[in-house]
């Protein structure tokens, strides 16, 4: 077939030919760099969240304890203070 | 003028094939040798290069950019030439060449080192480019060809057509096959590519590549067929 050879012909040609160079390093690793930024800051939300729902325990749990510590402590001083006046 | 009694000629005549056949011989084992000293060197750089290059992939697997900028300045020229089949737009042949390598970066797990890289790059970059026809096809975007060009061309010889020109039309023509005959085509008749190669790349098995091959074939004859009839212009 008269068209068959001459797209074979054509394609033994079109081997030869030299495509445009390229040079792509910079931009892979720019790509991936950014890349590499997005799964790192994706990777560390949740541990971010974590220490803000953590502190937000924290802090009222703190409270409580100190307010817990006083009035557990407060009539254990006053009655030590009594006990230290009548033995002078 | 001398003469020689006949069974003198003979023995002179067969002492001078022996001597021309052992002259033969020498040069053919000094020939060998010096063959046997070229091959080993070629060998000797190709480990070393193949080494390198392990090495580098080593490096790249453990995050470090500089060893996979070496792997992509060795094989950017390579993978650019498989993928100017795929697209002739310089802008878009560049973003899949970078699709190639961002892809190959991230399943650098998968890399078995049975095969040199740039094989395994190579089936990347075929994966890519058939990709980009699918999604060029689902568009509906189909690149012009003119049938007015292919017509010409008869009356020239193909040496004197420009390698890009040839390369251009041809890639316009198999625009107007569907991309898994344009994908069998490009790699049988533009790439030169056998059929286990053609197999390797698209991970396709032989008896499929074959059976691919004829069908896409038959499929290019219909469209000459119907120069008649006109093409997509």
């Amino acid at each position: 077939m008269k068209n068959e050879s001459l797209f074979e012909a054509l394609s033994a040609r079109a081997r030869s030919e030299s495509p445009p160079s390229v040079d792509v390093a910079s931009r892979v690793i720019a790509i991936l760099n950014a890349e590499q930024n997005r799964i790192e800051r994706m990777a560390e939300k949740p541990l971010l969240w974590l220490a803000a729902a953590s502190s937000a325990f924290a802090v009222p749990a703190v409270i409580v304890a100190i307010m817990v510590y006083n009035a557990s402590t407060g009539p254990l001083y006053e009655i030590s203070q009594a006990i230290a006046w009548v033995v002078q | 003028m001398y003469s020689y009694p006949s069974n003198m000629v003979l023995s002179i005549l067969a002492g001078r094939i022996v001597s021309l056949r052992a002259e033969r011989l020498l040069v053919e084992f000094v020939y060998s040798l010096m063959d046997s000293e070229f091959v080993a060197e070629d060998r000797q750089k190709t480990n070393a290069s193949l080494a390198a290059e392990r090495e580098d992939v080593r490096l790249s697997r453990q995050g470090d950019s500089d060893a996979y900028t070496r792997l992509i300045k060795q094989h950017q020229s390579h993978v650019s030439r498989m993928l100017w089949r795929f697209s002739r737009d310089r802008l878009v042949h560049e973003e899949l060449i970078q699709d190639v390598f961002v892809e190959a970066y991230l399943s650098l797990g998968s890399y078995r080192e049975k095969a040199p890289f740039g094989h395994w790059l190579s089936r990347i970059a075929t994966r890519i480019g058939y990709r980009y026809w699918k999604q060029l096809a689902r568009r509906g975007e189909t690149e012009s060809f003119s049938l007015a060009e292919w017509d010409q061309l008869p009356g020239k010889s193909p040496d004197d057509i420009d390698p890009g020109q040839a390369a251009d039309l041809l890639h316009r023509l198999l625009a107007q096959l569907r991309p898994r005959d344009r994908l069998v085509l490009t790699l049988r008749y533009l790439e030169g590519c056998d059929v286990a190669e053609t197999a390797r790349r698209t991970g396709w098995t032989k008896s499929l590549v074959k059976i691919q091959s004829l069908r896409a074939r038959k499929r290019l004859e219909k469209l000459f067929a119907q120069t008649g009839k006109g093409l997509k212009e």
